[in-house]
């Protein structure tokens, strides 16, 4: 079937197959590479995008759902010449980032937590990514990077 | 004063990974490039009657069927040559390759492999180490005797047993007949799988007799010497280019798919990409072997360790792999911290009918350090003895000889360890309140030292180039720590360090993202190539400025004259000026770690015989039981850890924290259980990986002992966090129930075993019969 869906503040007119899930439509043919397929089961969130503002694991969300609706990647955070967001930043800086298979899936749901809460607790933040699993840093410098992106944006 | 070693320089893929423009291995795509797959056993032990691939081949966009029959099919191994290709004729783990298949689309491939008939007669399964090691065992590789090691080198192994190792100081027997007390234990580790996010993943092309193998990989210079030698052809005639690696903790050090890719991409003509579905991730990883420990010592009266007897048997799978030189470790962890007498090491690597184990992170050290240790919280409380003074007694001192030999020069660093962690919280602090305990582990540890290499250049714009097959697999190790030594050689920023991908066409041999080698080995490379760098620039800049070299420096991007630094010339002039009058800055430099001296004839079926550049560390652990579930909370958790130089803070707290994590899963929640040879956990779903939610904040305290042997006095960091974790929680869990935990994972059902059984009479030795550890080989 036929969809329109604005992807990153683009308006894109796509056929969608029945059975393609979004990260299929974005990585194999929108050439958005930066969701990552860890599991394919909706489990370690590396694929999390937004949809209308919400998190969703992309792996397992039906791509004919999202017609009419707004998808934003890791790719539509920062212009790509542009500077980067203060959360971006912030996981560059804090050390937040090792392999750095789980970033974009961390950084869109973290987004949408500071977009809801502009200073939330490690708690609130933890409880958060509980569906982003980091395989690398045991957890504690990316609490930091959200820390760090809090105070920069005061 | 440095410039940047020291400093918690940002990683410098940084950018591009919170970008999402970092280029995995998942993420190469080629033009024409198709999708291959492989028909996996589907049962662990079996002979392959026929295989019919008329119906698979004929699915419309199927390009290749490959089986055993297709290949010469030689056994190839990084130890001894036992693993072929293909499963052809037998069949030795769920799982095993049988068959390889190229198409179009991964629909055709999917269909194609649906109608692929293969016909098996299943077989008596090996499914766990006690039928391994039974004298009427079926044999999992009838032809074991025949088979060549790699290097040549010969050790003991036979039938199911692929390596054993002994060691006998002497003087054992005696020393228990006359002991006061004897104290025996038995524990048991179950599999842990690495579960790095991106699976495994390889992209292979074929043209005019060369392969081309696009990885995210660890090792990219094993890959083309696995791939040559299982395709019969020379390693120059095998490129590996690597890309960002989405995390390995060693399931990437040996080949996986890329043979296959390979196979295919000859076959077919053109690009094939294989990636691992999770479940075949998961089933096929070379993760963490189950093992079971026996230790027995004999003690005087007054609590000193007179002797001990310690016998291990872990689980290599289907194939040797890196087996016959884990065997070795048990030399490491016995008599390495802790003085224990006289003592008798044997240690077996025995083959069964599941996928085989490998490399993770820590390696044996993991089980074997929860083995030492909890049997000396054991003996503490047996005895009556302070768990903290009981390890102090015994504690090796600088000049002290390990099992293997080896002297431990620095050896004091563990008293400091134990200081240092008691000033932060004095041990018999922790633990208090009921059903709260606290626990400590110790341990020593190596830094790889395997041989590295690096080419650094001077570019014309006055930033530094830096070439190497050193691999990031995400520690930091190359995008931090080689950047940061290279800046401070050559006084520039670490910004302006660009580094190369690995490609094994472009850069000289290096020995991979193990063992914590990147930043010491590979360092030292830098070090001399970043020397002769300076050496030229500096001659360079001398004659231009007609001063004499030895009154020159480099610092700030450019060379400066000593005590006038207004008088200098930009790098990016001295690279021109070079350019004209001798040709382009380059240097290369090269380096191994010089093995250290031990007692060769210490042991038989010793193959890793030394722990080069030790490190020491000592963690804390102090956690809460919930008596109702079974469940493990950890409320602190403290890390002392010895690492030469911090190079980059931001990055060895990254690594030790990273590190506790996987320790913490290892010892709680990750649970990897044979059932058959078959493992009963598939995908993430069931397999606990921990969460934001289950890991605390480690309390690091780095301690600085410079090396000068190493660059910048920098020994390795990442891997050994990972190491004393599950020996310290078991012993802080134990202490909170009052019960002693013999088997990783600790299951909230063991804890509330454990609990039930105080109700009754004591709850010593509580052994949980686990169909999964497959376990009962502890005195077979």
């Amino acid at each position: 079937m036929e969809i329109e869906v604005t992807v990153n503040g683009v308006v894109r007119g796509v056929e969608v197959r029945p059975h393609e899930t979004l990260l299929a439509l974005l990585r194999d043919r929108l050439g958005l590479r930066g969701a990552k397929n860890g599991c394919s089961e909706g489990e370690c969130g590396a694929c999390t995008v937004l949809l209308d503002g919400a998190p969703i694991d992309a792996c397992i969300y039906p791509a004919a759902a999202c017609a009419g609706r707004s998808v934003t990647t890791v790719e539509g955070l920062a212009p790509p010449d542009g500077e980067l967001t203060a959360l971006q930043r912030a996981f560059v800086d804090s050390g937040a980032v090792q392999c750095g298979f789980c970033t974009p899936g961390l950084l869109m749901t973290l987004h949408a937590l500071l977009a809801e809460r502009a200073a939330p607790s490690e708690a609130e933040v933890r409880r958060a990514i509980v569906g982003n699993i980091c395989r690398c840093t045991g957890y504690a410098h990316v609490v930091d990077a959200v820390a760090q992106a809090v105070g920069a944006r005061r | 004063m440095t410039v940047a070693v020291g400093r918690s320089v940002a990683r410098s893929d940084g950018e591009a990974k919170v970008r999402g423009v970092a280029d995995y291995g998942v993420d190469v795509v080629l033009p024409g490039m198709c999708h291959g797959a492989l028909w996996r056993a589907p049962v662990p032990s079996a002979r392959v009657v026929s295989i019919d691939a008329e119906a698979a081949r004929r699915v419309p966009g199927v390009l290749a069927v490959l089986t055993g029959a297709d290949v010469e099919n030689r056994p190839t191994g990084i130890s001894l040559c036992d693993q072929p290709l293909f499963a052809w004729p037998l069949v030795r783990y769920e799982g095993e390759p049988v068959a390889a298949v190229a198409a179009e689309t991964v629909e055709a491939l999917e269909e194609s492999l649906g109608l692929l008939r293969v016909e098996l007669a299943e077989t008596p399964a090996v499914a766990d180490l006690a039928s391994a090691l039974a004298p009427d065992a079926p044999l999992v590789h009838p032809d074991w005797a025949s088979y060549a090691s790699l290097s040549g080198a010969q050790w003991p192994r036979e039938r199911n047993v692929v390596c054993e190792l002994f060691s006998d100081t002497g003087g054992v027997d005696q020393a228990f007949s006359s002991a006061a007390h004897v104290v025996e234990d038995t524990y048991r580790a179950d599999r842990q799988y690495q579960a790095s996010l991106e699976p495994h993943v390889a992209v292979a092309e074929y043209g005019a007799g060369r392969f081309t193998l696009h990885v995210a990989h660890q090792f990219p210079f094993n890959v083309r010497d696995r791939v040559a030698s299982a395709l019969g052809v020379r390693p120059s005639e095998v490129r590996v280019v690597g890309h960002h690696i989405g995390g390995g903790f060693g399931a990437k050090l040996d080949v996986s798919l890329e043979p296959y890719a390979a196979l295919l991409a000859r076959a077919v003509g053109r690009p094939v990409r294989m990636e691992n579905g999770r479940s075949e991730d998961l089933m096929t990883a070379q993760c963490r072997e189950n093992a079971v420990v026996t230790i027995r010592s004999a003690l005087s009266e007054s609590g000193e360790l007179l002797a001990c007897d310690f016998d291990v048997v872990f689980d290599s799978g289907a194939y040797a792999i890196d087996a016959p030189y884990l065997a070795s470790m048990p030399m490491f962890a016995v008599g390495s911290i802790y003085r224990v007498g006289q003592a008798r090491v044997r240690c077996r690597a025995v083959y069964t009918n599941s996928s085989p184990t490998g490399a993770f992170r820590g390696v044996s050290g993991t089980y074997l350090v929860f083995a030492v240790e909890r049997h000396l919280d054991h003996i503490a409380r047996e005895l009556g003895l302070d768990r903290r003074e009981l390890r102090l007694r015994h504690l090796r001192r600088s000049g002290e000889k390990m099992l293997n030999g080896q002297t431990l020069a620095d050896a004091d660093i563990l008293r400091e360890c134990f200081d240092r962690a008691e000033e932060l919280a004095p041990f018999s602090s922790l633990g208090k309140g009921p059903y709260r305990g606290v626990g400590m582990a110790a341990c020593v540890w190596l830094t790889n030292p395997l041989a590295g290499s690096a080419v650094v250049k001077l570019n014309e714009d006055g930033t530094v180039g830096l070439v190497t097959a050193a691999t990031d697999n995400g520690s930091g190790a190359v995008t931090m720590g080689l950047r940061q030594i290279a800046a401070e050689e050559l006084g520039v920023d670490a910004l302006d360090v660009v580094i190369s991908m690995p490609d094994t066409d472009v850069s000289g041999y290096d020995a991979g993202s193990q063992g914590s080698r990147t930043t010491r080995v590979v360092g030292m490379a830098v070090k001399a190539a970043a020397e002769r760098v300076r050496e030229r620039a500096l001659a360079v800049a001398a004659d231009h400025l007609e001063i004499s070299p030895a009154d020159l420096e480099l610092a700030a991007g450019s060379v400066q004259v000593r005590g006038a630094p207004s008088r200098r010339l930009q790098l990016a002039e001295v690279a021109k000026l070079a350019a004209a009058h001798g040709g382009p800055i380059t240097g290369a430099g090269s380096y191994s770690t010089p093995m250290p001296a031990y007692a060769p004839t210490c042991a038989t079926g010793l193959l890793f015989p030394v722990f080069p550049t030790p490190t020491y560390h000592l963690h804390v652990a102090e956690v809460e039981v919930d008596p109702s579930t079974g469940n493990v909370r950890v409320l602190r958790y403290i890390v002392v850890q010895e690492v030469g130089r911090v190079v980059n803070p931001t990055g060895v707290v990254g690594q030790i924290q990273g590190g506790v994590a996987q320790g913490l899963g290892y010892a709680l929640w990750e649970w990897l259980a044979l059932e058959g040879g078959r493992y009963r956990q598939r995908t993430f779903e069931s397999y606990g990986l921990p969460l934001s939610v289950d890991v605390p904040r480690v309390e690091v305290v780095t301690l600085e002992h410079p090396d000068p042997e190493s660059p910048y006095g920098a020994k390795g960091v990442a891997e050994p966090p990972v190491v004393p974790v599950a020996a310290a929680v078991a012993n802080a869990v134990s202490d909170a129930i009052g019960a002693e935990i013999n088997c990783i994972p600790i299951l909230p059902e063991a804890v509330l075993d454990a609990l039930a059984s105080q109700d009754g009479a004591g709850a010593r030795g509580v052994h949980l019969s686990r169909g999964g550890a497959g376990a009962e080989a502890g005195g077979a």
